[in-house]
């Protein structure tokens, strides 16, 4: 027979117990810290994003290979998708739990950079020779000064053409030196039925080309965002004319803004706007040859923007000296060729680049030289990724006919000004 | 609830003179401490059968409340540390945010639109599989079975039905039965709503049925043969006495359904990102998108507050209607 007295001991120390239990549950395990002397295994995590089987065993394989150079280093790979990645990444900074290899895109630098140590250090203590990678993507990696990831790959945003398609509407091929007006009659000739000439998208990335290549600018001279200029209304207005005017591209939903390459993996796509380093997807996907060309010049020439990715240390990390063993292998030449024959990187190391040019399409390499001359390196804001995603959202509109570009990119302005 | 033991009234007990029935014992002061002792068990075990419950409920719901309420007074973009700003981010969200009042208004399309038809829909199929119909236990497995199914692939499944670019299954559907061109359901501002609002339907409709077919079996059938006897017809059965005796059934389902319609996020989040533009962005995926994508976590912290105090008032406001149009006794 319980006493009431004794019946609440009992309640409170099973709530005690659970206290305890849901506390223990929570609480990360510390790793002990040690610098690696070379003898005791590691197993470094490593998060990349990816959007294919073939992109993850290509990780894979990269990440055998630092093992094969330092027997003692496993790493694991983690993956999500590329949107995704983010807001991981984010989240696990918050939280401290970090992955010890982390990887970084040039347009994500100045939001995500402080999570990323400076690898200065470690360059000059192993007479690390950075002058072997292309100058744009080391300066799109740096961070208040201090390089932040070791680049993988670069790459221009560039035309892919289906070649089938071209043929099957007789069609000539684009030249080097081809003009936005033979773009349009391109993309016009091939629109018929369920056939489409180009497929559209709002995400920055793919029409910021257009716009720059018609004189507009969608950053002040001291870096701070600007979209409200009537130079990028009316580029983005002429672009989105091609989704609601001249329909020689699908309208498409907001989850399909990132991902038109696979739209026009289909088939009954003309053209898309992608970069280099999606040739391994859609040598894999694609069921018809297809070409590569730059993008069509405008009134101020032909100019793209050129982005790219690499791995950095985590800041949290508990091994600095072995993640940067490991990301010196991750985008060493072995690795890099490895990449680049793969076609998952047009290799940041400017000697492995001729990797990608023999195992890419015929004409890669006239056209990505055309593109590079007039390249510009995509520099970004700190909010990057609020300013890409509400240009998606909103731009989506515009690209239909139901909002002006004007408006649309008004409203974008204001709310990424500090509204 | 506790189950409380019927209180043993002293004052009825005449300790001098013999009771009316000499049967019954007299209270002794043993009986009254065992009396208490079981009380006090009875309670306890009951605390104890809840005690899960209500420490999921501390920890989980009550906590992470307190926090987000607190974490509404702060500016924290989760890298740089918190600064903050009292009630700041209550005075923008609801004068400054140029697109709360449109989130605010997608939220309401979708309440108004979709809890109407859920309940039409799982009554109509609840009273429908109330009648003679063979198997209807297995008419009710299978409605019930999206609800069993998780949101996120139920929503994949229907993205690529409304897919526009290439035609998916209602498109096509569309095209080769009826010979009409369908929208581009998940990409325009009229269809896109609307797109969702089905989905869910088609999603929810199985849980409230449910409900509603269980209320159904509850109701005596010696009203309707009365009624029947008294010359009533089918339509006047239905109005007269399955409709108000369902009235509890109906309050549990309404106030159930328009809570989780106010929270809807996982369609929203699948098939359209809360575009084209805003025109799908309801309060939780407004809520997702400043917390996750912007990295506004002090004003997600707000939107959810808002979001709450906002349900709250809602179901209050039920609570005190039910008394109008709920009827719970026979």
């Amino acid at each position: 027979m319980l006493s009431r007295h004794r019946f609440q001991t009992i309640l409170a120390s099973i709530f005690v117990l659970a206290c305890m239990l849901l506390t223990s549950c929570g609480a990360s395990s510390q790793q002990t810290s040690s610098s690696s002397s070379g003898t005791q295994p590691v197993t470094l995590t490593w998060f990349m994003w990816s959007g294919s089987n073939q992109e993850v065993q290509a990780w894979q394989y990269d990440a055998s290979l630092v093992t094969k150079q330092y027997p003692w280093i496993h790493i694991k790979f983690e993956t999500t998708t590329f949107p995704d990645y983010w807001t991981k990444l984010e989240t696990e900074a918050a939280s401290g739990t970090l992955p010890d290899i982390v990887s970084l895109q040039s347009l994500r630098t100045p939001g995500f950079a402080s999570n990323f140590r400076p690898l200065e250090p470690y360059i000059n203590s192993n007479h690390f020779d950075v002058s072997a990678f292309n100058t744009t993507i080391i300066k799109g990696l740096t961070y208040q000064g201090s390089l932040r990831a070791l680049p993988y790959d670069f790459g221009p945003l560039v035309i892919f053409y289906n070649k089938a398609m071209f043929n099957k509407y007789h069609v000539p091929y684009p030249s080097a030196n081809w003009t936005y007006a033979e773009f349009l009659q391109d993309a016009q000739k091939m629109s018929h039925g369920n056939d489409y000439g180009f497929v559209a998208s709002s995400l920055p990335d793919v029409w910021l080309p257009f716009a720059l290549s018609s004189g507009a600018h969608y950053l002040t001279s001291n870096g701070q965002i600007d979209l409200t200029n009537p130079q990028l209304s009316d580029a983005f207005q002429n672009y989105a004319k091609l989704v609601y005017q001249y329909h020689v591209s699908p309208p498409i939903t907001a989850p399909q803004v990132t991902a038109t390459p696979s739209i026009w993996e289909a088939g009954n796509i003309g053209m898309v706007v992608d970069g280099p380093w999606d040739l391994i997807n859609d040598k894999s996907t694609a069921k018809f040859d297809f070409g590569i060309a730059p993008i069509p010049t405008l009134s101020q020439g032909s100019i793209s923007v050129v982005a790219g990715s690499g791995f950095g240390i985590s800041t949290t990390t508990q091994y600095p000296d072995d993640a940067w063993k490991a990301i010196s292998v991750l985008t060493g030449d072995t690795a890099e060729q490895y990449l680049a024959t793969q076609g998952r990187a047009f290799s940041a190391r400017t000697a492995e680049q001729q990797y990608w040019y023999k195992n890419a399409v015929p004409g890669a390499d006239t056209a990505l030289n055309q593109a590079l001359t007039g390249a510009v390196p995509y520099v970004t804001t700190s909010n990057w990724n609020e300013v890409t995603t509400l240009i998606d959202q909103e731009g989506l509109k515009v690209l239909d006919g139901q909002e002006s570009a004007a408006a649309a990119l008004q409203s974008v302005n204001t709310r990424v000004s500090g509204a | 609830m506790i189950v409380k033991q019927p209180d043993t009234d002293q004052t009825s007990v005449d300790r001098g003179a013999p009771s009316i029935h000499s049967n019954v014992s007299r209270i002794t002061a043993k009986d009254r401490r065992r009396l208490r002792h079981s009380k006090w068990r009875e309670q306890g075990i009951a605390y104890l059968f809840l005690a899960p419950n209500i420490l999921g409920f501390l920890f989980f719901t009550l906590f992470s409340l307190i926090v987000a309420f607190g974490l509404s007074l702060f500016r924290w973009s989760l890298l740089t540390p918190p600064e903050f700003t009292g009630l700041g981010n209550y005075i923008v969200l609801l004068t400054k945010d140029p697109v709360f009042h449109q989130v605010l208004l997608n939220t309401l399309y979708f309440v108004f639109g979709y809890v109407p038809l859920n309940m039409l829909l799982s009554l109509g199929i609840a009273i429908w599989l109330s009648g003679p119909i063979r198997a209807k236990n297995l008419f009710r497995i299978i409605m019930f079975l999206p609800v069993m199914t998780p949101a996120v692939g139920v929503a994949l499944v229907w993205m690529l039905m409304y897919n526009y670019t290439p035609s998916g299954l209602i498109n096509q559907t569309l095209a080769a039965v009826f010979h009409i061109q369908g929208p581009n359901w998940l990409g325009s501002d009229t269809w896109a709503m609307p797109a969702v609002i089905l989905m869910s339907l088609w999603y929810g409709f199985g849980y409230n049925m449910l409900v509603f077919s269980a209320g159904l079996q509850a109701i005596p059938q010696h009203f309707y043969e009365a009624a029947a006897i008294d010359g009533a017809k089918r339509w006047q059965q239905f109005w007269s006495i399955t409709l108000p005796l369902l009235t509890p059934s109906l309050f549990f389902g309404l106030v159930l359904t328009i809570i989780t319609s106010f929270q809807v996020f996982d369609q929203v989040y699948i098939l359209t990102l809360g575009g084209p533009g805003v025109d799908t962005t309801t309060l939780v995926f407004y809520t997702y998108q400043n917390g996750f994508t912007f990295f506004h976590m002090g004003y997600a912290a707000t939107i959810s507050t808002v979001l709450f105090l906002l349900i709250m008032v809602v179901t209050l406001a039920q609570f005190v209607l039910q008394k109008r149009w709920v009827h719970y006794e026979v």
